[in-house]
């Protein structure tokens, strides 16, 4: 018949083995969730991680929402609005020079030298009514957007990085 | 003898609601009056342009003493808040700290109304009617001594120019679409690293916030005045 100590020293262990494997979890998730590329439903020029980054910015530059993944007539619309107001060619394409005015946007939040991991660059825009932010999260070979609460719609989640490729930009509704 | 007494023609609460009536009215005259005055008060950039931020959590932040006659005001915004607003990141340490200032003039105002979709015209889509606010951002990185990573594009052009009251350089990286689309000028002192964004945006009038010069005069006012 097992002793009352032996009992506290069964649980105490059992609790001390599950915080060492959350923790090891939750290490192996920070370290990698991020990195494989558009993650978000079908990879493509109409869905996929590029399409979250690029209406992240358009949720922060013109208001649109919801951030969700898949390129619709209001992410069109929000797009050509950037294009023209950022002196762009307006066509609703998401091509290189689109995505590099976007990304002149994005500001470090952390020192420029120091890796504070997670969500660590923004776009903020102001207004008389409030701000609009968007986060994205960079690494040493990818970049990854951050989606706020409120502005996601599935499968998009809020408060996850999705993942982009940083060099490879993918364009979004280009012909040709 | 039949004595006819008349009824006075004007009952006393009919006077009693009158005054008050005309009471109401009096008063909610004179408040139109005293807060459209208020409002009418003209709004004067400060000399120096640190008093934008006094009283906020930035007030002792090394940062600019000039900013073109159109701010009008500035929103700090400190370490502790940006890593509260995320949540998730504790090395305040590390985090800048922020002033953007707002741009006064219609041009300069956020148009859009309700959700981008089919209801904003297309002509004035393409015309560059639908636009945010013009502000400038103001980032400072204490104790850091390094920009950012070069931007590069084939609309991308990075300059190193002189600033001529403090005798520093800063780098200027303009994301040149026509003319129009995001200035960056960033550079470093001993205290820092410092970075400027903002966007001359196409209207259909013309442009909206502010011009590269005047942010290289906003960096300079930086570097010079607290030498």
């Amino acid at each position: 018949m097992p002793t009352t100590r032996t009992w506290l020293q069964a649980g105490g262990g059992t609790v001390a083995a599950a915080l060492i494997i959350a923790a090891i979890v939750q290490a192996v998730n920070s370290s990698a969730m991020w990195v494989s590329n558009d993650p978000v439903g079908e990879c493509g020029a109409t869905s996929g991680g590029a399409v979250v980054a690029a209406q992240n910015v358009l949720w922060a530059g013109t208001g649109l929402e919801p951030v969700d993944g898949s390129w619709d007539t209001e992410s069109d619309v929000a797009t050509k609005a950037f294009q023209a107001y950022n002196g762009l060619p307006v066509n609703g394409c998401v091509d290189t020079g689109t995505w590099v005015t976007m990304r002149a946007l994005v500001v470090s939040v952390c020192d420029p030298e120091f890796d504070c991991r997670g969500p660590d660059h923004r776009v903020r825009y102001t207004a008389a009514g409030g701000v609009r932010d968007t986060y994205f999260a960079e690494n040493d070979c990818d970049w990854g957007s951050f989606v706020p609460p409120g502005v996601a719609r599935s499968p998009v989640a809020s408060n996850e990085v999705i993942a982009l490729s940083r060099d490879a930009v993918t364009e979004i509704e280009c012909e040709g | 003898m039949v004595t006819t007494i008349e009824e006075p023609r004007i009952r006393p609460e009919w006077l009693l609601g009158g005054a008050i009536t005309l009471l109401g009215a009096i008063i909610i005259i004179v408040v139109t009056l005293v807060l459209g005055a208020r409002e009418d008060e003209p709004v004067v950039t400060p000399a120096d342009a640190t008093a934008l931020t006094a009283g906020s959590c930035a007030e002792n932040l090394r940062q600019p003493h000039w900013v073109p006659e159109e701010v009008r005001r500035a929103v700090a915004e400190c370490p502790a808040d940006i890593s509260a607003g995320i949540g998730r990141t504790t090395a305040e340490d590390h985090l800048g700290t922020w002033v953007i200032y707002l741009l006064d003039g219609a041009e300069n105002a956020e148009t859009f109304r309700g959700d981008p979709g089919l209801a904003w015209p297309e002509e004035e889509v393409r015309a560059g009617a639908y636009h945010p606010a013009s502000t400038i951002t103001y980032v400072a990185y204490a104790g850091s001594a390094e920009l950012s990573d070069e931007l590069s594009g084939d609309n991308v052009t990075v300059e190193w120019e002189e600033l001529t009251e403090s005798g520093r350089e800063a780098r200027v990286t303009r994301v040149d679409n026509n003319g129009y689309g995001p200035v960056r000028v960033e550079w470093t002192d001993d205290a820092g690293s410092y970075l400027l964004l903002g966007i001359i945006g196409r209207t259909p009038t013309g442009s909206a916030g502010p011009t590269v010069a005047e942010l290289i005069r906003i960096a300079d006012s930086v570097a010079a005045n607290d030498e």
